[in-house]
């Protein structure tokens, strides 16, 4: 069943490069300048030995893992204490509501005048653009508590403390790590975004400004390519630490297949 | 290794204090008080763009003249002049690479800004007009009615392209700019999206090679010739404060613009290391030149142009925003 669908991606990415290949080179680089997907393949295996490049993934990496975290940090004990405070969550909510549709890029520019420290610069934006889904989603969970389970609780002498803790906030949990998967995609957007308007000195963003100003296409999409795969990797990773974790959620919500 | 496993465990217990500690990238060089030779700050952050024209920070890092002179730079890329002036104003840069335009349009603007060394000059065949092979443009006068790509709106390259169309009788009224990276000028003017581009290098070489594209004109031509292109800025504040840095910095880069202006093979060498030009490529496109002097008066040239051709709205006295190096080396 597994190796199957494995077998069936395999081929569904092979059938994409080899027709890609063609394409470029019968048709698009008749007229454009574009590298075909073998020469990017070979330019981002040939990354792996560049030194810069792989200290500069390591710097946007570490960017987004510390935004992600202090958007963790910040974004779920905000949510738990909004969604256990229905007043005070209604009187956030518009404010939120209004912040939340803002697209993050739009406010690199502005992060750029007001931060001066690089790095702190780049990883204030990631927190800002991660923390709404993962707010989002904690607020959701908090709110799709069963009531019954919270009233038996209270029946049986429990306070309001234990009761968060012992029914609120692990029915709220797979909402939460829903909503750090969301943001982990959205961070690595960012991370690369503050990047490329910005600059610096290191970097997958800063990699591909140099590429660019060099007109060297074949390596920003190597770079690109690169930063797709560690895409991948990490939804992959926290998917599967979802499952792990929050199996009885699954088995309740039916497992839906991703 | 513990670094490592400390930064899983804050994974699960998302322990924000601890983890701006544990896993933060890249300390900050902090701000040394002075040293023997007297230096207000001896770490700098200097800003440029990886492309030939700044090649000067980096022979002169790679030659040891900061070292010389008691000094560290660290280069870090920019996008653009324009995008850098926040990023001097707020601190983030010490001394960032400008173009003259750029500058001279944001004095006026009322940024205190300084120019603190001459980088980058127009040669013959630099800052060219580029169309395609088969392009009925044939004159910059056939340039009439139709779009020309720029890398910025009202900044070098259209008041370049204007100098050239006031000769064939042109004015900018009579074509429309449009803006475009220099990455993608070449497929864009392919595509038909816009009917010829003002290219620099390495893409004039590139566009001709790879998409047999034709010069139409050279931009630095005339009124423009010889035109200062780039420059080393600082705020006014800064080099108030760190005067001795400054000058250090300037000596430093003043060595290196002399061996860049006076050995092309050193420029060579040096512009693979800090860009994506392969040595093959760099061995070939059309370099401007590396004035070693800061001149008040060549760089006059610049903010005349542009109050003739209304880009400042009042004349600007270059003398009084350059700061230049003291006399005594």
């Amino acid at each position: 069943m597994r190796s199957a669908q494995l077998t069936r991606g395999a081929i569904g990415v092979a059938g994409f490069l080899i027709l890609g290949e063609l394409v470029v080179r019968l048709w698009v680089s008749r007229t454009f300048d574009f590298p075909a997907p073998s020469v990017i393949l070979y330019e981002a295996a040939l990354l792996l030995a560049d030194p810069e490049f792989l200290e500069g993934m390591l710097v946007t990496i570490g960017n987004w893992a510390l935004g992600l975290l202090v958007a963790i940090g910040v974004g779920v004990p905000l949510g738990v204490l909004l969604g256990a405070l229905p007043r005070a969550e209604q009187a956030v909510r518009p404010l939120l509501e209004f912040m939340r549709p803002i697209p993050s890029v739009a406010i690199i520019p502005l992060a750029i005048l007001l931060i001066p420290e690089d790095s702190l610069m780049k990883v204030s934006v990631i927190v800002y653009a991660s923390l709404w889904p993962i707010l989002i989603n904690t607020l959701y969970g908090m709110h799709d508590v069963d009531p019954l389970a919270k009233e038996s609780m209270r029946t049986f002498g429990f306070g309001p403390l234990a009761v968060l803790a012992r029914v609120s906030l692990p029915s709220a949990a797979p909402f939460m790590a829903t909503g750090v998967r969301i943001a982990a995609g959205i961070a690595l957007v960012l991370a690369v975004s503050a990047e490329l308007l910005a600059g610096g000195v290191n970097g997958i963003g800063v990699f591909a400004v140099a590429a660019g100003s060099g007109n060297r296409m074949d390596l920003i999409m190597a770079a690109t390519l690169w930063a797709g795969i560690f895409g991948v990797v990490a939804n992959l990773a926290l998917q599967t630490a979802e499952r792990r974790l929050f199996r009885w959620h699954w088995l309740r919500t039916g497992g839906a297949r991703t | 290794m513990t670094r490592n496993l400390r930064c899983r465990a804050i994974a699960v217990g998302a322990a924000v204090a601890l983890a701006l500690t544990a896993c933060g990238s890249g300390g900050e060089s902090p701000d040394t008080t002075a040293n023997a030779d007297g230096l207000e700050k001896t770490t700098i952050k200097v800003g440029a763009l990886p492309i030939p024209d700044s090649v000067s920070l980096y022979i002169a890092n790679a030659k040891g003249y900061f070292k010389e002179e008691g000094l560290t730079v660290e280069p870090v890329t920019i996008t653009g002049g324009a995008a850098a002036i926040p990023q001097v104003e707020n601190g983030s840069l010490d001394i960032s690479m400008t173009n003259y335009v750029s500058t001279f349009s944001a004095v006026e603007a009322g940024k205190k800004i300084k120019l603190v060394a001459d980088m980058y000059q127009a040669a013959e065949n630099n800052f060219n007009i580029m169309v395609p092979k088969d392009s009925p443009i044939n004159a910059v006068a056939d340039l009439k009615g139709k779009t020309i790509l720029v890398n910025n709106l009202r900044n070098v390259a259209t008041l370049a392209v204007t100098t050239q169309l006031k000769v064939a009788g042109l004015t900018e009224n009579d074509v429309k700019f449009a803006e475009k990276p220099f990455p993608e000028m070449g497929n864009a003017i392919a595509s038909g999206q816009a009917d010829a581009g003002w290219i620099t290098e390495p893409f004039i070489t590139a566009t001709q090679s790879q998409l047999g594209f034709r010069k139409l004109a050279d931009t630095m031509t005339g009124e423009t010739e010889n035109l200062p292109i780039a420059g080393w800025m600082a705020t006014e504040e800064w080099a108030q404060k760190h005067p001795k840095t400054l000058a250090a910095f300037q000596r430093a880069i003043s060595k290196a613009q002399a061996l860049a202006s006076s050995d092309r093979k050193e420029v060579e060498a040096m512009v693979p290391t800090y860009t994506k030009i392969t040595p093959e490529v760099a061995s070939v496109i059309t370099l401007g030149t590396y004035p070693s002097e800061l001149n008040a008066d060549r760089l006059q040239k610049v903010a005349d142009l542009m109050l003739e051709y209304k880009y400042l709205e009042k004349p600007i006295d270059v003398k009084s925003i350059i700061v230049a190096p003291p006399a005594a080396g």
